[in-house]
């Protein structure tokens, strides 16, 4: 552990900030279909600091997240606003900039690790790989550093097993290479695009204890993308609740958890709860004959290319009215770092 | 496992009318898979490897497990999609047979709610035509099978005006899962098999078909079979939860008993990976490491020992009974097995 952080450079920026997102707006397609996926995202993240950033399919925050590294296909994609990550625009970056970007300032882990392991290189040969094409080390040493790298992220046997291809692995073990992977060249930002999504809850705890420790050894700043409340509260330090294609609720974890200040995040919250207690009185009663029901959010989340005009939550809100109708409620700060865009 | 089962059903011995409405008895299914091209030696997947249970009239029964458990193998058998290797599966105490005739009279009967709802329907006919189809491959003509299939609509929350001439493409996927449901019932059947039916539908999504699961059960006198990796979902629907590991049953019980005092070590484990949701009590250390073994070449005797923190000489040599641990709860594990070879059992009753 202490030969990857003991040459990792040193902070650049004054204040540790390593994401600083301004008014981000992404929109795809082209002439008259034009989906805004992201409409005016603010975040900012600071060095040894996790943000979940959570939501349903389609509210933004994988967009969000792969803006940071440009992954859009960018004739498709209009995209403006600022993103300053590790020190550098990365809206104004050249090809080759962005090439050397990717990888050694910021690097990704997505839920898929088959998609992000090439089937027909060993783990070790693309670790390898990965540190030579952004350093100048022998193939030898990059090859210790892959060992150490697997190490650390807990593969059993880890000189064998660098020799594998990733269909040797198993789905755990290969979250666990991609991660390695992902940490070849010490990025100062790691963005976690729903890492744990597709495991087993035994496998799941593993990897969101494995991100966290990895996070705090080595001071990386985290963007944890995820559709799981339970999980943004394991690991994350602030929570941004997106919906939409904005951001509706951020804030640091605790106060997120227990004083939901939006009604969409106060909804999730209050189904997780039910499912997790409200029956288990029920049940040792005996009563087979169950009867009480989930508080669910009701309708369906909206068309991004048919957004309503003011608050795009107000028509499944219960509290909505009138004025929430007519222009998107602006943020407004309920408690000391607690932001709510939500007039009510 | 046969005494297993005898002692179990002594547990619930009830007139018939009563009694389980399906029985499953010593359930074995083994996949072969093919090695290399000189390897001769024929593998096997023993995907489920002797399992019994019962679902009672009006129950649901949730089943857990990591990913290779058998879980989804076991609901397909229940359907009879795939035929077991051995063992029988009984509905209201007569055992199905395997005949075309007997098939599709047990299949209006039991039907089945799958994960993905695109995939579940035929892209080429309309939602109506889907929900009607069964129906009318059972006998309904055209006419009473629509007004089937739009009655069924409206009670999944789908207007049939709007929706009714549709096709699977043009809808969300919670309404494409209300859709399967509506399919799902226009059998009139008494159980439904739901093998990861919310999985992949958003969580605000995913608690309103639950809701409706809750209320077509109440209504219609449906009994469930709940399959799902989602613990706190399975929590929430199931009266009673069988834990199943690598093909076997580990543990059975009622929910409330499962979750508070889990017996066996997995159940204990698999419990204890559930999210904490509070953030001032994480997790610090995981209950499990690694992945779950493949289940070609289950480990012998417990498939658990490998992983078990308790593992004692016994557990690698015997394979441990599902025996009764306390009222209409069951587990297989020696260390929870009065008077077994395990150290730290309790002392009781020489058997």
């Amino acid at each position: 552990m202490s030969t990857l952080s003991a040459t990792r450079p040193a902070a650049s920026d004054a204040d540790d900030t390593v994401l600083a997102i301004e008014d981000l707006k992404v929109s795809f397609g082209s002439g008259t279909k034009q989906i805004r996926a992201v409409d005016g995202v603010d975040l900012t993240l600071k060095r040894g600091e996790t943000l979940a950033l959570l939501g349903e399919s389609g509210s933004g925050k994988s967009v969000t997240l792969r803006s940071v590294l440009r992954l859009h296909d960018e004739r498709r994609t209009r995209i403006s606003g600022r993103i300053r990550a590790v020190g550098r625009d990365v809206l104004e970056l050249s090809q080759r900039e962005l090439a050397d970007f990717r990888g050694r300032q910021a690097a990704m882990i997505f839920q898929e690790p088959m998609l992000a392991l090439d089937p027909v290189y060993t783990l070790g040969q693309q670790i390898i790989e990965a540190i030579r094409r952004h350093e100048r080390v022998d193939r030898a040493e990059a090859r210790d550093r892959a060992r150490v790298l697997f190490e650390l992220v807990q593969i059993p046997s880890a000189s064998q097993r660098l020799d594998a291809y990733p269909h040797e692995m198993s789905g755990g073990m290969r979250q666990r290479a991609m991660i390695a992977l992902a940490l070849a060249c010490r990025p100062r930002l790691l963005l976690a695009d729903e890492p744990t999504t597709a495991l087993d809850a035994t496998v799941q705890i593993q990897i969101l204890l494995l991100l966290r420790d990895l996070q705090r050894d080595f001071g990386l700043a985290m963007v944890f993308v995820t559709h799981d409340i339970g999980a943004a509260i394991e690991v994350a330090d602030t929570i941004a609740v997106m919906y939409a294609g904005r951001i509706v609720e951020s804030g640091p974890v605790r106060k997120v958890a227990r004083t939901p200040a939006h009604p969409y995040t106060q909804g999730l919250l209050a189904t997780r709860a039910a499912e997790g207690g409200l029956n288990a009185g029920l049940a040792l009663a005996g009563g087979s004959k169950r009867t009480s029901r989930l508080p669910a959010i009701p309708g369906s989340p909206p068309d991004p290319a048919d957004l309503p005009p003011g608050c795009a939550f107000a028509p499944r809100c219960s509290k909505a009215e009138a004025a929430c109708r007519a222009a998107p409620p602006p943020p407004r700060m309920v408690r000391a770092g607690q932001m709510s865009r939500c007039i009510k | 496992m046969a005494s297993v089962s005898g002692r179990f059903r002594s547990d619930h011995q009830q007139p018939r009318a009563a009694g389980p409405r399906l029985s499953v008895q010593d359930l074995v299914k083994h996949f072969p898979v093919k090695h290399g091209l000189l390897d001769r030696e024929r593998k096997l997947v023993r995907a489920v490897d002797g399992v019994s249970f019962q679902v009672m009239n009006g129950e649901t029964l949730g089943i857990v497990g990591e990913s290779g458990c058998g879980k989804s193998t076991t609901a397909r058998l229940l359907m009879h999609l795939i035929e077991p290797d051995s063992g029988a599966i009984a509905f209201d105490g007569e055992p199905v047979k395997g005949t075309a005739a007997a098939l599709k009279a047990y299949r209006r009967q039991v039907q089945m709610v799958f994960q993905d709802s695109y995939a579940s329907l035929n892209p080429r006919l309309t939602i109506e035509d889907a929900i009607a189809f069964a129906p009318r491959v059972h006998g309904l003509a055209r006419n009473p099978a629509l007004a089937r299939a739009h009655a069924l609509l409206d009670r999944v929350g789908l207007a049939p005006h709007r929706y009714a001439g549709r096709y699977p493409h043009e809808l969300s996927g919670g309404q494409r899962q209300r859709v399967n449901i509506a399919r799902a019932l226009a059998l009139q059947p008494s159980i439904l098999i739901l093998d990861e039916a919310v999985s992949a539908l958003d969580k605000s999504v995913e608690a309103q078909v639950l809701n409706l699961l809750l209320d077509l059960k109440q209504e219609l006198g449906l009994t469930y079979v709940f399959i799902s990796h989602d613990l706190e979902v399975v929590r929430f629907m199931s009266d009673r939860v069988m834990v199943m590991y690598l093909g076997k049953v580990a543990e059975i019980g009622p929910t409330a008993r499962i979750y508070a005092a889990p017996q066996h070590p997995y159940s204990k484990a698999l419990l204890g990976s559930m999210l904490s949701m509070d953030p001032d009590r994480r997790t610090r250390s995981a209950p499990l490491t690694g992945d779950p073994p493949n289940p070609i070449d289950p480990p012998p005797g417990c498939r658990f020992h490998t992983r078990c923190r308790h593992t004692a000489p016994v557990c690698s040599a015997h394979a441990p009974d599902l025996d009764v641990v306390g009222a209409g709860h069951l587990a297989a594990c020696h260390l929870v097995h009065a008077g077994s070879a395990h150290p730290d059992a309790p002392r009781g009753v020489e058997l």
